[in-house]
């Protein structure tokens, strides 16, 4: 038996909308911590991994470890269904094969179920281990979807190099080139647009834009990215999900030699 | 051996409670093994004399309050409370261990819930299945009168009624329905049993007492019905106890709400899934695959492929498959007007079958995944040849593989080939270029490399009419080439609708090459991470 109402509903549909363009398929797996899921894309570059903890649940029951087994375009479109001040319960019996997910509306005049077939799903999971990362870098979210957006229309890659005067995103096309540099700053009124530089060493890393940009498709849920780089490590840009948790975008960097095309 | 036998209800007890975290009420007891309720209710006593720590208990209190006129009160007390709940009660009172548990659940419906979804399960049984409810042998009551409907009450007449009910007084009002009695049959289980479980071990004599009371008090209780009823009337006291009890309204209703509505989903699902079916009767289509080439990467080979069957299908049909790099949704919607008839059955098909889930399908799943990698293959050869051609090609047909070939079904003929298609995005994609699956009205496979961008939306308008002369064109496609450029008459007729775009795919060509070469660049997350 589990049961998971969840008050500020929009968030799970935000969710989603960041998930599903990466991921078609996955298991979501529910234990008394919380709501959690990882998965790969299809092609095996980026992981993402979404935490959402019991104590953000106004109810979180989890009898027992659970994984269920869902097409995020399915859920998706099922989460539209729900509006953005509903509260969404998801709930699932024990060896059922369905969820149903049920929007409360706020005024409680409407309820409505929708029931959606679980599927089994070969899940691979992977151990991530706890690393130090060269560097930190956080920043506004929307910012960084902007920059994103901007490079994907020149190139196709981007590399990102972190050293102590800003964070450099850069790209190299046919029709040219660009360099954005973005100067740590934290001296701002609001702490949510300060960009924050921690670095231990200098990082260059060289990563598909493309998938830069399906990440950036979560920026709603948080004001503020962490982009975390090693060089011997996949790229991990967080969201955060105020008082809830986690979605962590894992992205395997090109191979070095490419750099010296795409650099300028 | 009745020792033995109730050592090892005891010990699955434990598991249940503390593993799976189980409600463990008398009846649930009584039905799971078989035991008549008041053993139930001793075994209860017995596990929580012996290893209660750690558990709550919910105690049953009955007897008549002190309350002015008195009344007759049956209440579920949680341990704690237990005394301050019997000084309620005028003069001595029965108490029975009514339910074992982890914790006290937050919401009440929690308590009978486990035993409920029992009784569903039992009642849903084939009506010849003699079970203990239907039969209603562990009545202390029976009458020899009363003979038992064979047939038995049929189970449509029990899930309607799941639906419509209130809580307990539906489960009430199942049980009533069912004709029970028949003792012949009885007589042997019940003589296993007592022999099984054997009667009150000897350190329950104290409980034995209480039990009389019990009985008693049921018997008061269930007068006015006849003697039948003698089990139904466990649930309506239930349900009185828990009107006693004043839940806050919402919850309680909520829960109730709540319940029902996962009730009544599940009896309607297997109704759902055929009237999934019957959409599809026309088409026939029992299959369904639909694959995306959603998010390929620049570099990467991407098969993304969803798959859905509802099971026993007949055939086969397949695919919108749009890949796109930037032009994602705009692929998508464009694929149905593309796709014509087929498209539309598709989609309707797959929105109705998507997630069914079998062992079968399972298995054909795996296989999929073969043959996947073979269209890779294949795939990976054909950009190649179309980086070549493209100059002259900006549609391309490409047969399918043999085996998707022979897989294909013709949705006029009833072909029953299905397995699925699976599409697989080229190797070196770049951002101009959309390749799209589909079938054409025979039933074939047709996969079109269109380079363009923005232009989609015209070509979208293009296509509807477009689309009849491309599926007569596509008859004489050869089905046989697995990897042939064909340029089919409807190319003109893109072509055209497409004009602006020719530049773009020129410009966009040398970026493809580029892409393609830098493909085995791109590291891979397994290569970091390894697989738990």
């Amino acid at each position: 038996m589990l049961e998971l109402r969840l008050v500020q509903g929009s968030l799970l549909k935000k969710v989603l909308e960041a998930l599903k363009d990466l991921v078609n398929d996955a298991n979501f797996d529910c234990s008394a911590t919380g709501f959690s899921l990882q998965a790969m894309d299809s092609s095996h570059v980026a992981l993402v991994a979404l935490l959402l903890r019991s104590e953000g649940f106004e109810h979180y029951r989890c009898d027992r470890n659970l994984s269920m087994g869902m097409n995020l375009n399915n859920m998706s479109k099922m989460l539209k269904c729900a509006g953005n001040d509903d509260i969404i319960t998801i709930k699932a019996d024990d060896g059922s094969d369905t969820v149903t997910f049920m929007f409360e509306s706020p005024t409680q005049d409407k309820i409505a179920d929708f029931e959606m077939k679980l599927m089994d799903i070969d899940s691979e999971h992977l151990g991530i281990p706890e690393a130090e990362y060269h560097a930190i870098v956080r920043m506004p979210s929307a910012e960084f979807a902007r920059i994103c957006k901007d490079l994907s229309s020149i190139g196709d890659t981007v590399v990102i190099s972190v050293t102590k005067e800003g964070v450099k995103f850069s790209t190299r096309g046919d029709i040219g080139s660009a360099n954005i540099v973005c100067r740590q700053n934290t001296t701002v009124d609001k702490p949510e647009e300060a960009t924050v530089i921690e670095m231990n060493e200098p990082v260059s890393l060289t990563f598909a834009l493309r998938y830069m940009n399906s990440f950036t498709k979560a920026t709603s849920l948080s004001n503020t990215v962490t982009i975390s780089l090693s060089s011997e490590l996949p790229v991990v840009v967080e969201y955060r999900i105020a008082e809830m948790g986690y979605v962590r975008f894992y992205l395997a960097p090109k191979i070095e030699e490419d750099e010296d095309e795409t650099k300028p | 051996m009745a020792q033995v036998e109730t050592l090892g209800i005891l010990q699955d007890l434990e598991s249940l409670l503390s593993d799976q975290l189980q409600v463990v009420s008398y009846k649930w007891l009584s039905r799971n093994y078989l035991l008549p309720s008041n053993d139930a209710k001793r075994l209860l006593q017995e596990f929580v004399e012996k290893r209660g720590n750690g558990f709550e208990v919910v105690y049953a209190l009955s007897g008549w309050l002190r309350s002015n006129p008195p009344s007759y009160h049956i209440r579920l007390v949680s341990g704690p409370k237990l005394a301050e709940a019997k000084q309620e009660f005028d003069g001595s009172c029965s108490v029975q261990v009514y339910s074992v548990q982890a914790c006290i659940p937050k919401d009440p419906a929690v308590l009978w819930n486990a035993e409920f979804v029992q009784a569903e399960e039992l009642f849903k049984q084939p009506s010849t299945v003699d079970n203990c409810l239907r039969d209603n042998r562990f009545c202390a009551i029976s009458n020899a009168f009363i003979k038992r409907n064979v047939e038995g009450t049929p189970l449509s007449v029990s899930a309607p009624q799941l639906q419509s009910g209130v809580g307990l007084g539906q489960s009430k009002s199942n049980l009533t329905r069912q004709n029970v009695a028949v003792q012949q049959s009885l007589q042997d289980k019940r003589e296993q049993f007592s022999s099984k479980v054997g009667v009150p071990s000897p350190n329950v004599v104290k409980e034995v007492k209480s039990e009389s009371n019990c009985t008693g008090v049921n018997d008061q209780v269930n007068k006015p019905p006849t003697n039948r009823e003698k089990v139904p009337s466990v649930p309506a006291n239930k349900k009185k106890v828990q009107n006693n009890k004043s839940y806050s309204g919402t919850e309680g209703s909520l829960a109730f709400f709540r319940n029902r509505a996962s009730a009544k989903s599940k009896a309607t699902c297997p109704s759902e899934t055929s009237n999934g079916a019957s959409a599809d009767a026309q088409i026939c289509a029992q299959e369904a695959v639909r694959i995306e080439g959603v998010s390929s990467d620049d570099d990467g080979q991407d098969m993304n492929f969803k798959r859905a069957s509802n099971g026993e299908g007949t055939r086969k049909r397949r695919v919108v498959i749009d890949y796109s790099d930037d032009e994602y949704e705009d692929a998508v919607n464009l694929a149905s007007p593309d796709t014509g008839k087929c498209g539309q059955d598709l989609k309707q098909s797959i929105k109705t079958l998507v997630p069914e889930k079998s062992n079968s399908n399972f298995d054909k799943h795996v296989k999929d995944k073969l043959k996947v990698k073979e269209n890779v293959k294949i795939d990976q050869r054909s950009p190649l040849v179309k980086d070549d051609s493209s100059a002259v090609t900006s549609d391309r047909t490409t047969g399918t593989s043999p085996k998707d070939r022979t897989c294909s079904s013709v949705p006029e003929n009833d072909m029953n080939k299905k397995d699925t298609l699976t599409k697989t995005a080229p190797d070196s994609p770049k951002r101009r270029k959309v390749l799209k699956t589909r079938i054409d009205e025979r039933g074939r496979e047709v996969t079109e490399v269109i380079r363009e961008g923005e232009e989609t939306e015209a070509e979208k308008a293009k296509d509807g009419t477009a689309k009849k002369a491309d599926s007569s064109a596509m008859k004489k496609v050869e089905n046989n080439t697995v990897s042939s450029n064909v340029n089919r008459p409807s190319a003109a007729k893109k072509s055209p609708a497409v004009g602006n775009t020719t530049p773009s795919n020129q410009t966009g060509k040398p970026a493809n090459k580029k892409t393609g070469n830098k493909d085995p660049k791109q590291g891979n997350i397994l290569s970091f991470f390894k697989r738990v």
